[in-house]
């Protein structure tokens, strides 16, 4: 208390300039090995191809890279404090932007993706402005509809759309599979670079701000309404670029694909790999998509049960999901650490 | 005068929470709203910072009718404010919750903050520089990277202030700044209060303690949504209707 006693307005411009500094070097390397690891992870995955024999690995791992992206971007959006139940539906919108023009058009693919991740953008700020009055269980219960909602336009859009059936016949981008990994993995980088970037600057700051308390995020001129449609028309960006790019990939586009089960999923991945640290969407497609479909085939028609069980653990024994935990553990480490470093220093 | 209401009114429902409610704060003036629990001085607070939208009545700050602006429409024409209850970013670190709030000096652009540009570099080396500057002010220095919410009571509220202050507001509302500390707190803020208007930021306070009468030039008393009273401390002090308010009418006789 004898610092707050003392109010020396005149050398209030004096800055400990030097523990400013320190801060900075410390979080320098304590982020080394962290890096070190994604950039190996990169390399292995950048290698992969010239390894992998079986197309249905390469086919699993292309999906992997798509739901890192898609499972990213609901956790970007979900920041700004909006739990998006329509993310399933953006993805839709963007592959049914992408696949229209496609089949009945013959537009190149390299036009209808960027035109449908740019539908899903404008979609997605233009239903943002609305649902930014509503919040908790209302914001959910409105995107839940809207799910439904898209889904029902798609499912009633006649001949265009192909109905229940899907659109099939949507031009493909390569013929060999090797090269939509590629794609697929240097869109999830360039993505993941981006979300990180926004997450990381003041725009993810004044999105954590109003997600915690809008009253006091607008009293310091952070307004809401404006930064969650932002945060929404980003987060839609990478969902209809995915679907977009998917429904080229796979031929066709359907709407079973982006229902409610597609975005229960998606919630899912990031929930078990850790809601509240940026890596968690990809730890947990990692955990729910890559494991089960490469060493526990017999296991897939039983997913739904043993996912239901996992979300069950992980709420119960860390709520922060795998990487919440995998942080813990390296904290308690590194402490150890330190502290053996600087015995007699700490109690 | 910065900041004028004219016939200000609230009402939820029946209840009529401000009624017909003037006030003048001139610039450089220290100006004190006091009154019982419930008179509504929260809401008055609430109106000007267009949190609520008014039922009737104008708000008018530096001449300008600000009446029906957006409550960050109002943060950047320079009205700061802290709130009587949950006052933080609960989830930021204290040095966060300070630099969270520089939002509007310096000003960067979506384009300069997501690809890092020069000037969004120097915009935040600059909050960075401030935010330490305000923490030392106020006191909370040593506790800077700590989570607000594991902070104490006292260092909380003293916090909402430095937020408010990282603003750089031209008016300050401070609501019940002084609830929860203990009196070395309380001198501490005192003397803090102080010097922010030594610094030329006018401040509209509202409190309980009535040891802030000691810094305020002026005093406006508000019963039951209206305003009973006016006038310095001392005048405010010795008026009947003012200590009848407060302790009942049986009090008095
Ligand atoms: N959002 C609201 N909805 C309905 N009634 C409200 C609302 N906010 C305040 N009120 C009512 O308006 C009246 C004035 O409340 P206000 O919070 O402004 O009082 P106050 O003077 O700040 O009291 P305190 O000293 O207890 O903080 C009270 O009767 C309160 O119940
Ligand atoms: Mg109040």
């Amino acid at each position: 208390m004898s610092d707050m006693t003392e109010i020396d307005t005149t050398d209030i411009r004096l800055v400990p300039e030097s523990a400013v500094g320190q801060e900075v070097a410390q979080t320098k390397s304590r982020r080394w090995p962290g890096l070190s690891v994604l950039g190996g992870l990169v390399l292995v995955l950048a290698l992969l191809p010239l390894g992998i024999s079986g197309s249905y690995y390469m086919h699993v791992l292309i999906l992997t890279f798509f739901y890192v992206v898609i499972a990213s971007s609901w956790r970007v959006v979900s920041i700004s404090g909006q739990f998006n139940i329509a993310i399933g539906a953006f993805m839709g919108i963007g592959a049914y932007a992408a696949a229209i023009p496609s089949v009945w058009l013959h537009w190149s693919p390299w036009v209808t993706i960027p035109l449908g991740a740019v539908a899903a953008t404008i979609v997605g700020a233009l239903l943002a402005y609305p649902f930014a009055r509503l919040r908790t269980i209302y914001y959910a219960m409105g995107t839940l509809f809207l799910g439904y909602v898209v889904i029902n336009l798609i499912t009633a859009g006649g001949k265009t759309t192909g109905m229940s059936t899907g659109l099939g016949g949507v031009e493909p981008l390569f013929s060999d599979r090797t090269y939509y990994y590629y794609l697929a993995f240097g869109l999830m980088l360039v993505s993941l670079a981006c979300m990180y970037r926004l997450e990381f600057s003041r725009i993810g700051v004044r999105m954590k701000a109003i997600a915690q308390s809008h009253q006091v995020a607008a009293s310091v001129g952070i307004g809401e309404r404006r930064n969650r449609i932002l945060a929404v028309a980003f987060g839609s960006f990478f969902a209809g670029l995915m679907g977009a790019v998917y429904c080229h990939y796979q031929g066709v586009a359907s709407p079973n694909s982006y229902g409610l089960g597609a975005t229960l999923w998606i919630i899912m991945y990031v929930l078990v790999g850790g809601i509240n640290s940026f890596w968690g969407p990809a730890v947990g497609v990692g955990m729910l998509l890559v494991i089960p479909e490469f060493f526990f085939r017999d296991l897939k028609g039983n997913l739904p049960y043993v996912t239901a069980a996992i979300l069950l653990i992980i709420a119960f024994t860390m709520p922060e999901g795998i990487v919440g935990l995998l942080k813990a553990i390296t904290d308690r480490v590194s402490r150890r650490f330190r502290r053996g470093e600087v015995s007699g220093d700490a109690p | 005068m910065l900041l004028e209401t004219k016939g200000l009114t609230k009402r939820f429902g029946g209840l009529v929470a401000v009624k017909d409610f003037d006030i003048q704060v001139a610039e450089g003036e220290i100006v004190g709203l006091i009154g019982p629990n419930g008179a509504g001085k929260s809401t008055v607070f609430n109106l000007i910072t267009g949190v609520f939208p008014v039922t009737s009545g104008r708000v008018l700050f530096d001449g300008r009718d600000i009446t029906g602006k957006q409550p960050e429409q109002v943060a950047r024409l320079g009205i700061g404010r802290t709130f009587q209850l949950n006052p933080l970013f609960h989830e930021f670190t204290v040095l966060e919750n300070v630099t969270s709030s520089f939002e509007l000096h310096p000003h960067s652009s979506l384009f300069d903050i997501f690809f890092n540009t020069r000037k969004y570099r120097r915009n935040e080396a600059f909050i960075a520089e401030r935010a330490h500057e305000i923490l030392h002010v106020v006191g909370l220095e040593r506790v800077a990277d700590e989570l607000a919410k594991n902070l104490p009571h006292g260092h909380q509220k003293m916090l909402g202030v430095a937020r408010a202050l990282a603003t750089r507001p031209r008016l300050l509302l401070l609501d019940e700044p002084l609830s929860g500390m203990n009196p070395s707190e309380i001198d501490t803020s005192l003397e803090a209060i102080r010097s922010m208007r030594d610094h030329g930021i006018t401040i509209l306070i509202v409190e309980h303690n009535m040891q802030i009468l000691r810094l305020c030039d002026r005093v406006v008393v508000i019963s039951f949504g209206q305003k009973i009273c006016e006038g310095s401390p001392a005048e405010v002090r010795a008026n009947e209707e003012v200590i009848s308010a407060y302790f009942g009418a049986d009090y008095v006789c």
